[in-house]
Parts: structure tokens; C-alpha cells; sequence
């Protein structure tokens, strides 16, 4: 645990409640399970929280993967991997706090929409401008209105929405805003393809073979 | 009480998962209905044939003849009560099997256990996943499985591949998994690759037959959520065939 990794918790699939971004309408949500049954609660005039924005993960999502999403995102300053699918398409993840009069807990906030990237990344910009005066501390954000992006001519045209986030002060960590490195899943481990299996033919190893001694070792 | 218990189900294995893999219909019928399929002479022949490769690995001096009328002799009294033409085929096989294995796998030495028990627990899984694995040299790092088919495949196949991730997942994650295919005329010793996914696959399918278990207390209810596919090999014993036919109609 030197390097304080949870490998525990971060193999064992515990699932963050997520907010959810509408880039179509420029909506925040929390979303909840109850009883089997996705919830959702429109939270975009009230929305304040805390970005940790000391670990936002960025790298590659897929959202289209006909159950949950694949996230090839490693922490911010660390090598993104190549995206393991032409369906991954850049994105970010990150950990926020909700005040308590969205709920007070711990959520997840996730999207590849451009249009949320570009609400995200201004807020980043930010958040890189304030940190060296609020050193150790996070933001604490709210939501102003979306900003509308329209794209396309005609009947093609359409109108996507970029948050308005705004950072309105800095706090301490809270104690429950913990980032746990999480593996990707199975599936997702042999980037977008099955593992193979082994085809590599392989023979009785020689009679001084002794597994994990190197002659080279010096035990003196 | 868990749906395991209510299909009194102590245990899961490679073996059971691979079935409900291939033909869940066929599982429903053994595991469910307790209509088990009788074993037919290529699974005697498999079983035979590795029981004489074990005794000329553990008895080095023994000559392949030897091995060859032990795993005969073990043939002999699995089919005896099996009269179907393919006995004496697969009888007359099993000779170059056990000659093929021995040439194989006595490189590598008197393994230092044969048919080893393990038993892995799966968080979520009410039962625990069983299974034996073939052969294991312990001090050289090394845990083999032997199969024995008339075709040799030209790399390991995914039922394979799930069954051995779980001997490795038990035994230790350094040793090397390697899967033998033994044909009358040709060997070949298979690494196992990605033994962590194939382990999450067997997981998978194990936590599929727990929720599959959890839909009925009723096997007939459970019948009439699959349909079985009654060329399929599993279904070619005349008493399950049947047993097929009365309960689905096909």
C-alpha cells in the first residue's frame, strides 16, 4: 500500500452513482437507483460541488457499448492509452462532491460530448488560474446557464449546450472525496478484443531448470 | 435459500459452465432435472487413455506397454456395459493416445501431483467453483491439463482456456498453465495466454447460471426459457435424446 493504491476496491466493481450532462438541453441530473430502476432528478439550477480536480482522469470513452461504458482514461499527467475501439472517442472523468442540497454525496461525472469537453476544459483553465493562490484546496463549482453551440446548416443544423461552471470558492478535501484508481474492466482489458487463448507451442523445460533462479543472483 | 440449493447444487465447475455455455438446455437436464447423459466411449477413451499416462509418468521404468494395458484395462471395464460401435474404435486408439502422452510429458518428469483437487470461491457466487486438474511439477513451476482428441487444434480452446485459468487462479499465479493435446499421431503443449480474462469469463458464465437459477424454483420453467439444439453432441444418447423430446417436444 506504499503507493496507496486500493487494489481491492479497485477490482471489486464498486459502483459510483453518477451525474448525468444532457448536452442536448444543457441539463445536470443526479441519477439514482431505486429498487432495480434508474432515477433521475434535474438538479441544473441548484448544482454545486466540488471537482477533484487533482485527479480527473481524461483519456478515451465509450458510451456505446450496449451495457456499461468503457473507460480508457488514466489520470490527469499520465500516458493516455490509444483508444481500444474506433467507438472510443476522447473524454473525461472526474470525482465531485454534491452539496448537501443536491444530495451531499460522492458522484461521478463522465462525458465525451464536445460540447461538455469545452465547459469542462474552461473551467479547468480556471481552476489551473486559482489553485496557486488556493494551494491544496478544490474548487467548489456551480452551474450557470449553458451556453448553446450550434453546428450544421439547414435541416441539419443542431444546437448542443457547453456547462457555464464557475468556480464560487475553495475548500479542504472533504474526507469522503477519495479517487481509487479503477482498472478497466475484463472485457475491456484486451483492448476491444477477445483475449486469445495461447497458441504458442511450448516444451518440458530442461532438466536443471529451476523456475525463478538466475545464475546471475547474488545471494552471498 | 439460494437458487443452488433449491436444484440441490453444491458446486460449480469448468465442466458444468462449459455446458451451460454450449447448450444451457443440456445443463437444465443434468444439473435441474438430475437427467444425467450417459458417459460415451470417447469420454471412457479420454479418461483411459490419461490414466495411463499418469501411470507411466509416477512409475518412470515402466515400459509404454504397460501404460497402454493400464489404460486399456480401465476402457474395458468403463464400457463394458456400452454396446455401441464405437467402442472397439476408440479401444483401438487408445494404444498411440497413451504412447503420444507419454512421449509428451515424461520430459518433464514425475509430476509431483496428478489429479489435484481445487476449489475457488467467487465473490457474488453462492457455490464454489471446483475442478481437478491433470498434472502438476510443483518444483519446476509448471501445471499441464491433457486432453486427447482425434484432431489436434492449433491453439488452446476457450472452454480450455477457462478451465485452466482456474487451476492457475488456485495453485498460484507464477506457475505456467499449459494445456497438452495428445491425437493419435501428433502432440503439442499450448501455454495458456490472458489467464486473468479467461478467469473473469469463467466467473461470467458461473454468476449467468446463478441469476439463470434464480428465475424458478421450476425446471420446466426453466425449459421453457431455452430451446436445445438436438444435433448437437449433447444431445446423441437415445435416453437423453428422449428425454429431450418429452420435455420440449423437439
Amino acid at each position: 500500500m506504499a503507493l496507496g493504491f486500493n487494489f481491492a476496491s479497485a477490482d471489486n466493481g464498486e459502483i459510483i452513482p453518477i451525474i448525468k450532462y444532457d448536452a442536448r438541453s444543457g441539463r445536470i441530473s443526479r441519477r439514482d437507483r431505486v429498487d432495480g430502476i434508474n432515477d433521475e432528478t434535474d438538479i441544473t439550477n441548484t448544482f454545486k460541488a466540488i471537482f477533484d480536480f487533482e485527479n480527473i482522469e481524461t483519456g478515451t470513452i465509450n458510451f456505446n457499448t450496449g451495457s456499461a461504458p468503457d473507460f480508457a482514461v488514466v489520470r490527469i499527467g499520465e500516458q493516455i492509452p490509444p483508444p481500444p475501439t474506433p467507438d472510443h472517442k476522447p473524454g473525461a472523468r472526474i470525482l465531485i462532491k454534491l452539496s448537501k442540497e443536491n444530495g451531499g454525496d460522492i458522484r461521478e461525472l463522465a462525458s465525451n460530448a464536445k460540447s461538455f469537453l469545452r465547459g469542462l476544459n474552461a473551467l479547468h483553465d480556471d481552476y489551473i488560474s486559482g489553485v496557486v493562490a488556493n494551494k491544496g484546496k478544490l474548487p467548489v463549482v456551480e452551474a450557470g446557464k449553458a451556453i448553446g453551440i450550434s453546428t450544421g446548416e439547414g435541416a441539419r443544423k443542431s444546437t448542443n449546450y457547453s456547462p457555464n461552471f464557475k468556480i464560487v470558492s475553495w475548500v479542504d478535501r472533504p474526507a469522503d472525496l477519495v479517487y481509487i484508481p479503477k482498472s478497466r474492466n475484463a472485457a475491456a482489458s484486451s483492448a476491444g478484443y477477445p483475449p486469445s487463448t495461447g497458441g504458442t507451442k511450448v516444451s518440458a523445460p530442461s532438466d536443471d531448470y529451476v523456475p525463478g533462479f538466475d545464475e546471475d543472483d547474488d545471494f552471498g | 435459500m439460494t437458487p443452488f440449493e433449491k436444484y440441490d447444487i453444491a458446486h460449480l465447475s469448468p465442466s458444468s459452465c462449459n455446458t451451460f455455455t454450449a447448450a444451457p438446455a443440456a445443463f437444465i437436464l443434468q444439473k435441474c432435472m438430475k437427467k444425467n447423459s450417459p458417459v460415451g466411449p470417447a469420454a471412457h477413451r479420454g479418461t483411459s487413455a490419461e490414466s495411463g499416462v499418469v501411470f507411466g509418468l509416477i512409475n518412470p521404468d515402466a515400459s509404454v506397454d504397460e501404460c497402454i494395458a493400464v489404460a486399456k484395462d480401465e476402457y474395458n471395464a468403463l464400457t463394458a456395459l456400452i454396446f455401441d460401435g464405437s467402442v472397439d474404435k476408440e479401444r483401438n486408439s487408445i494404444g498411440d493416445f497413451v504412447r503420444m502422452g507419454l512421449a509428451e510429458l515424461r520430459p518433464y518428469g514425475i509430476p509431483s501431483s496428478t489429479q489435484g483437487h481445487i476449489s475457488v470461491e467467487v465473490e457474488g457466487l453462492s457455490v464454489p467453483l471446483i475442478g481437478y486438474y491433470d498434472f502438476e511439477w510443483e518444483h519446476k513451476g509448471i501445471l499441464i491439463d491433457l486432453k486427447t482428441s482425434h484432431q489436434l487444434p492449433s491453439k488452446i480452446k476457450q472452454p480450455h482456456a477457462r478451465q485452466v485459468s482456474l487451476y492457475k487462479a488456485a495453485r498460484g499465479d507464477n506457475l505456467s498453465a499449459r494445456i497438452s493435446y495428445v491425437t493419435p499421431k501428433k502432440t503439442a503443449t499450448y501455454e495458456l495466454e490472458n489467464y486473468r480474462e479467461h478467469l473473469k469469463a469463467l466467473e461470467t458464465v458461473a454468476l449467468t447460471i446463478q441469476r439463470f437459477l434464480s428465475l424458478s424454483d421450476d425446471p420446466l420453467e426453466l425449459c421453457s426459457f431455452v430451446v436445445p439444439d438436438v444435433d448437437s453432441f449433447y444431445f446423441n444418447d437415445p435416453l437423453t435424446r428422449q428425454a429431450v423430446f418429452e420435455t420440449w417436444g423437439l
